[in-house]
């Protein structure tokens, strides 16, 4: 696994791939911070994370699109599926070096807390448990995000129906208020507010072991299909 | 060892491959021969593990590849068609990555990659990015790949398309010089190279295993009766005489009238026997010169025309009947296994039946034993 992880690592980081991803992230999260700093004159890292949250909405795809689909159209799907690695090692690899360019991408956002806890006087324990939910949805995002490249060779359309259902999960709640359980950024607001419950942790991690699992499950198929 | 056992992978109603069995013994070069879409990537892809059969077995040197998959994808090194590379990586990166794929330990995978790349010739290129390189150097970097960490058996899907001669030649010197420790199967449409390299030969068409044997063999066997080419200084025109005083003789065509007044003849006889020495003390004898008389050899892309051409293709009709034949025929089975259930189960009844009985009748008599007491 670890060789995977360090080649789909070597991949985001020698393209330039990883660092659109990072910096597209940066460069709307900044965007959010003057907003809310100048305009909105809120003094509030926790705050910040809301935006965040939309933010992932569109920008997960840009990591997790090529995962799979890449692979099936270059061939290197055979390389990889003849190789005597398991498709569970070759999925949690792939998925362990997205949430590690996703690491990286939530550490930079720390500088952000540095220049408030200059000015102002944030708490750092709400700060903690926002970004230790921001991750968990992070991970829920990618690991869909993988589940939608593993099941097309087209990266558009992997990324098309990633955004889309992460729009729709979050728009439903707006329209039938008994889906917002479905709804993982109405998850994700509890965080931000200081209260960590294990229901939207336990939520997190079962949605994103859920598509690992059907990710497995789409590729250990598409052997008999194919 | 590779053994493939009545294998078939369906796409709907369409047959890739349909009951193909064959075997390739370690130490072989095994050449599979057949026309685009006959089933050999369909195949090599079966074997490798990347497609799982329909039906059938497919063994490699003892292992199943759907119990131990594991075990055997660590015994082959695959070329797959196309020679799929990831491009963002260079050379060395790439067979590196391959050698982790196949789980060398570290130990030995710096060495490892070393003796791929060399072998192939990539020093040249060995940090180059692998979307950089040429044609030919891909095909070689997809090879390096294939053969990293000296696998047992080497799969290779057309190795040689799109390369030119030089390369063809190399990459052929190559595969050769794998014959010595390794068991290698080959798919290719080019005939002479699978005349060359491989001792057998595996020819599917249409799904369908048509031959598997010796190259030779099949060389010899693909026309029946001699044709000789030759060309004789005749100035009296009496060659074509020569039919009327061998009766093997068939046929004798004039090919071409050369230059310095020689003529060239193909003569075709509709036997196995050899009759240049008959020819030449005819002609001999009647003043005819021969400068050049040869057998015309038969090659594999005759044994192959002979063998492809006229197979009757399956209508879709005649697909689904056999389907329905089959199914039937397995309804029927079903139906006989239920029937001798339900007989069994009778049996078992009746016997439980006069066990209870008899046990009855113990008791009682026990009992009554008991009274006479």
């Amino acid at each position: 696994m670890l060789a995977i992880i360090k080649k789909e690592l070597k991949s985001y980081l020698l393209s330039p791939v990883g660092y659109i991803f990072i910096g597209l992230f940066l460069l709307i999260f900044s965007i959010f911070f003057y907003i809310s700093i100048f305009q909105s004159r809120i003094i509030n890292f926790e705050y910040l994370f809301y935006n965040g949250a939309t933010i992932l909405t569109f920008v997960t795809p840009v990591l997790t699109m090529r995962m799979f689909s890449e692979e099936r159209k270059n061939g290197t799907e055979q390389l990889l599926l003849t190789s005597p690695r398991s498709i569970t090692s070759i999925v949690l690899g792939k998925f362990i070096a997205a949430a590690i360019i996703m690491l990286i991408t939530e550490l930079c956002t720390l500088m952000y807390f540095v220049i408030l806890d200059y000015f102002g006087n944030p708490s750092l324990e709400v700060a903690i448990s926002t970004l230790l939910g921001f991750f968990l949805l992070s991970l829920a995002y990618i690991s869909f995000g993988m589940f939608a490249s593993s099941i097309t060779e087209n990266q558009i359309v992997a990324s098309v129906l990633t955004i889309g259902v992460f729009l729709a999960m979050w728009f439903l709640p707006n329209i039938v208020s008994i889906l917002e359980v479905f709804s993982l950024i109405y998850k994700f607001e509890s965080f931000p507010s200081g209260m960590v419950s294990v229901s939207e942790i336990i939520t997190f991690v079962s949605f994103t072991l859920l598509f690992i699992l059907l990710t497995i499950i789409v590729l250990q198929r598409r052997k008999s299909v194919k | 060892m590779i053994e493939v056992k009545n294998v078939t992978k369906k796409y709907g109603n369409f047959y890739a491959v349909r009951n193909i069995n064959f075997e390739v013994r370690d130490g072989e070069i095994v050449g599979f021969l057949g026309r685009n879409g006959a089933g050999k990537s369909t195949t090599m892809n079966m074997i490798t593990g990347f497609i799982e059969p329909t039906e059938g077995d497919i063994i490699v040197d003892g292992y199943d590849i759907e119990r131990k998959p594991k075990k055997v994808k660590k015994l082959i090194g695959y070329m797959p068609e196309g020679t799929p590379l990831y491009s963002d990586l260079t050379v060395k990166e790439f067979v590196s990555y391959m050698a982790d794929l196949k789980l060398i330990p570290k130990k030995e995978k710096k060495e490892a990659v070393k003796k791929a790349i060399e072998e192939t010739g990539l020093e040249k290129v060995q940090n180059n990015l692998t979307r950089n390189l040429s044609r030919g150097y891909k095909q070689r970097a997809s090879m390096a790949g294939a053969i990293v960490g000296d696998p047992k058996i080497l799969i290779l899907d057309e190795p040689t398309v799109g390369l030119d001669p030089k390369q063809v030649i190399e990459i052929r010197e190559l595969i050769k010089s794998f014959r010595k420790n390794h068991t290698v199967l080959i798919s290719s449409h080019i005939l002479s190279e699978i005349s060359q390299l491989c001792e057998k030969v595996i020819i599917i068409d249409k799904g369908e295993i048509v031959a598997v044997d010796s190259t030779k063999h099949l060389e010899d066997n693909a026309t029946d009766n001699i044709t000789l080419n030759v060309v004789v200084d005749d100035i009296n025109n009496k060659f074509l005489s020569i039919k009327n005083e061998i009766s093997e003789i068939k046929e004798i065509k004039l090919l071409n009238e050369n230059e310095d007044k020689t003529k060239e003849y193909l003569i075709e006889t509709n036997s196995n026997n050899d009759i240049r020495k008959q020819i030449f003390s005819i002609c001999a004898k009647s003043d005819i010169t021969i400068l050049e008389m040869k057998k015309v050899e038969t090659s594999l892309e005759d044994a192959f025309i002979k063998l492809v051409e006229n197979r009757p293709e399956y209508s879709q009709k005649e697909i689904k009947k056999m389907q329905y034949e089959k199914e039937i025929e397995e309804l029927r089975e079903e139906e006989q296994a239920k029937k001798e259930e339900k007989a069994n189960k009778k049996q078992a009844k009746k016997e439980e039946k006069a066990r209870k009985k008899a046990e009855k009748e113990n008791k009682k008599e026990a009992k009554k034993g008991e009274e006479d007491k």
